[in-house]
């Protein structure tokens, strides 16, 4: 349940280090974000020397939320901490690699970029 | 009654287009197909209707989820052939050597293929291939695309075409063709060596090898071992 001043880590070395939701993309009065939606995002904390930097705006897919995942099968997943991954206005990560574990959702969202540069795949 | 209809409209077409001696066989034919679709119990409409088919549905029906994927595609091809489209129902769009000779074709640079290891099983196969353009990228994906839909679904016959799914077509740069147990990357020289996918697949293919070595080391320092008294106090010698 990701809403605008959410507070995200971010999973990737893009360079980013915590994300601030200002908005979801998706629906014109969309109230909360779960796992593959995009949202636009601020960065507050980057990582120095890196092309990102503090209080840019960017886009973001989330990755992992506390708010627990339902599956079809009965299977729930739920994550300590609320995580997203840079992306660009293609969809493609601004990082090169990904941390942690990612929900196979991902997939059938059309983010199979990001769930192969991931460890694992949950 | 449209089905009549509809039969009585290609009539019409084939007598304006086509000379007359061949019109006897065509009217024939649909007169057979008519009613061997009739005998058959399938209903023509839904014949005509699954040729009109676009693409779009039946991506939309993979992105649904593999869990779904079996349940629909059992329902839609059991009415026509049940025995070609088993791979297909079973989540293979493509296979590896399909994949393998299509890459081969276009042309593509520097393919590899890596299996994908157990912890992060979410496909069976990933292929990799460099184009030399961002046309040259879209053209082989394409190609697989083509491969996959028309060569392999249309020729058979079969209800509903399952397209797999494509992301990045836009850009050029990188495009990941999701067929279930295998999936395809077409990217740009540029992207392949920022992204560097095969470094992050090989070390974790040489990286099972690791945790072989890493857990002999742990038994090695599992074993006890009488820790040495390294104090500096004398041991009281006194008492």
């Amino acid at each position: 349940m990701i809403q605008p001043q959410t507070h995200l880590n971010v999973a990737d070395n893009s360079g980013a280090r915590e994300l601030m939701c200002i908005r979801i993309i998706g629906a014109s009065n969309r109230r909360y974000a779960h796992i593959g939606d995009v949202i636009v995002a601020v960065i507050k904390e980057a990582v120095p020397n890196m092309p990102l930097e503090r209080s840019e705006v960017v886009r973001a897919v989330i990755v992992r939320t506390c708010k627990e995942l339902k599956r079809d099968n009965g299977m729930i997943i739920r994550y300590d901490d609320n995580a997203a991954v840079v992306i660009d206005q293609e969809g493609n990560p601004k990082g090169t690699r990904i941390f942690g574990a990612i929900a196979r959702e991902l997939r059938e969202l059309n983010f199979t970029k990001i769930v192969s540069l991931a460890p694992e795949v949950l | 009654m449209a089905k009549q209809k509809e039969t009585s409209a290609m009539e019409i077409d084939d007598q304006s287009s086509i000379p007359s001696d061949q019109i006897r066989n065509l009217k024939f034919s649909v007169n057979w197909f008519w009613r061997f679709s009739v005998a058959a119990g399938i209903p023509m409409w839904s014949v005509l209707k699954s040729r009109s088919f676009s693409s779009s549905p039946a991506t939309q029906q993979w992105k649904l989820g593999l869990s779904m994927l079996n349940r629909s595609l059992s329902f839609s091809s059991s009415a026509t052939n049940d025995g070609a489209d088993e791979g297909i129902r079973s989540g293979e769009l493509l296979k590896l050597e399909e994949v393998e000779t299509i890459l081969r074709d276009v042309k593509a640079d520097n393919v590899k293929v890596f299996p994908i290891p157990k912890h992060c099983d979410f496909a069976d196969f990933m292929v990799v291939a460099t184009g030399r353009s961002a046309w040259h990228v879209r053209n082989i994906s394409q190609a697989l695309i083509y491969k996959a839909g028309s060569v392999k679904q249309k020729q058979k016959g079969s209800k509903r075409m399952l397209l797999p799914s494509v992301e990045g077509q836009e850009a050029g740069n990188w495009i990941v063709i999701d067929s279930g147990k295998v999936v395809i990357h077409a990217l740009d020289e540029k992207v392949r060596a920022y992204y560097n996918l095969e470094k992050l697949w090989s070390t974790y293919a040489s990286n099972q090898d690791h945790g072989v070595g890493q857990g002999q080391d742990l038994d090695k320092a599992f074993v006890k071992v009488r820790p040495k008294n390294n104090s500096k106090k004398r041991p009281s010698t006194t008492a």
